[in-house]
């Protein structure tokens, strides 16, 4: 591949990460990883650079308009960065130090877990209704719990947030593999948020895309001060990023969430399985 | 009988102004995240893109690598020594490398966004003396500086 074909597809590639993480509530690193290092073999450290910087304008772009129209929870954000901050800085930390083929391994597995979560996650009326009773103690100090305005059936939900421990922990999870692999984490952010801490799921959306930059930018600067960002790959990821959340927020709204998320995580599948056999090569199994 | 009227006109006129202050005020905060991020994304998009205007796409051999923080902007000065005076001048004198210094600066931009967020946050709580969410948004702020100065 020649390098101008390379930077044609690379912009393309973040074009479709911005238009299906603005929409998933993602930041789209978890398919731009793989695509650079197994189509464009980009070395990885490198690819998770670029990401990180595809990660921050997926996020940007798409939690100003979530924001916006008061979908994002920014308290919780607020109370959950403190701990995705903290694991990023971990995780770049980590993923300095580490060769190559362990960040293949993590790739691999964390990609797949992605795609099971997203074939998973799916939620109705009733789910989102109110559920009564006292709110843990740390929630009530924090005052995390919300109201949002769902613009599908014209209501508005009051919600309460559960196991504020729990997830806190699980966003530092979050923040270390967003550190380590260059993404943004929404696919654990999400389902944390809404299977553990019952937040509805477009609040837990906005919400996860609202801390996506925070984290990235946590971490995409322990990259850049260490020189990994090339400067023409990052142009093509933050072109092709901003066209693509651009029309995302815009069209995809109109879309059938779950097929979209269905042929996402078959996609991601595909690219897991791909990293693991790519990573296997490395320890001189295959 | 109508004095009694006119006293619930009045006091569903306080309410009325009540909440369009609450309501305001919770759109004012929001409304100005909204513009930091989307602005910083439009910023960081306008700078890479005056590198491709003035260069054009043709290449060289330039670093494939992140250049310091440090020495980008005095690097960037150097290379248009008379930019500020005429974009003519500049467009004539850019090298190849000021498009890897701008998509670079661009980078930086996008890096910088979400911390701005987070300092308007911190000023926002500051300001509702909400003292517990001053020191959270604080520690993520202190975290954020962590990030930057660590390896630098």
């Amino acid at each position: 591949m020649s390098p101008v074909e390379v930077l044609l597809l690379l912009a393309l590639a973040a074009f479709f990460a911005g238009l299906g993480g603005s929409y998933l509530g993602i930041g789209g690193g978890v398919f731009l990883v793989p695509f650079m290092t197994l189509v464009l073999a980009v070395d990885i450290k490198r690819a998770i650079a670029t990401s990180l910087i595809g990660v921050i304008a997926t996020s940007s772009g798409a939690a100003s308009v979530y924001v916006r129209d008061h979908l994002t929870n920014l308290r919780l954000a607020m109370f959950l960065e403190v701990a995705t901050t903290i694991g990023a800085i971990t995780g770049a930390l980590v993923a300095l130090l580490v060769p190559a083929v362990f960040l293949y391994v993590a790739f691999g597995a964390v990609v797949l877990y992605a795609a099971a979560t997203m074939v998973r996650v799916r939620e109705t009326a009733k789910e989102r209704s109110y559920r009564g009773g006292a709110e843990p103690a740390l929630v009530k100090r924090l005052n995390l719990s919300s109201v949002y305005f769902d613009q599908e059936d014209q209501a508005v939900y009051r919600y309460r947030v559960d196991r504020p421990g729990a997830g806190f922990g699980v966003s530092a999870a979050a923040g270390l593999f967003s550190g380590l692999l260059g993404v943004g984490g929404g696919f654990i952010k999400v389902p944390a948020m809404n299977i553990l801490m019952r937040v509805p799921m477009k609040a837990a959306v906005a919400t996860s895309n609202f801390m996506i930059g925070v984290t990235a930018a946590a971490s995409a600067f322990i990259y850049y001060s260490q020189g990994l960002v090339d400067p023409s790959l990052a142009a093509m990821v933050i072109i092709g990023v901003f066209t693509g959340t651009n029309l995302g927020t815009r069209l995809l709204v109109r879309a059938k969430a779950a097929n979209v998320r269905f042929v996402f995580a078959i996609f991601l599948a595909v690219l897991g399985i791909a990293m693991a056999v790519r990573a296997l090569g490395f320890s001189g199994v295959v | 009988m109508i004095a009694a009227r006119a006293g619930i006109r009045l006091v569903q006129h306080r309410i009325a102004a009540l909440r369009r202050a609450v309501v305001g005020e919770v759109e004012d905060t929001n409304r100005l995240i909204y513009h930091v991020l989307r602005g910083g994304v439009l910023v960081s998009v306008a700078v890479l893109l005056f590198g491709f205007i003035l260069v054009g796409a043709k290449s060289a051999a330039l670093p494939d690598h992140s250049v310091p923080t440090r020495s980008l902007i005095p690097q960037l000065v150097e290379f248009t020594p008379a930019g500020f005076l005429s974009l003519g001048v500049l467009v004539l004198i850019a090298t190849p490398m000021v498009r890897v210094l701008l998509s670079l600066l661009s980078v930086l931009v996008l890096i910088a966004t979400p911390m701005v967020r987070v300092l308007l946050s911190l000023l926002s709580f500051a300001e509702d003396r909400d003292r517990t969410y001053v020191l959270m948004t604080g520690i993520v702020l202190v975290n954020l500086l962590i990030s930057v100065f660590l390896l630098a």
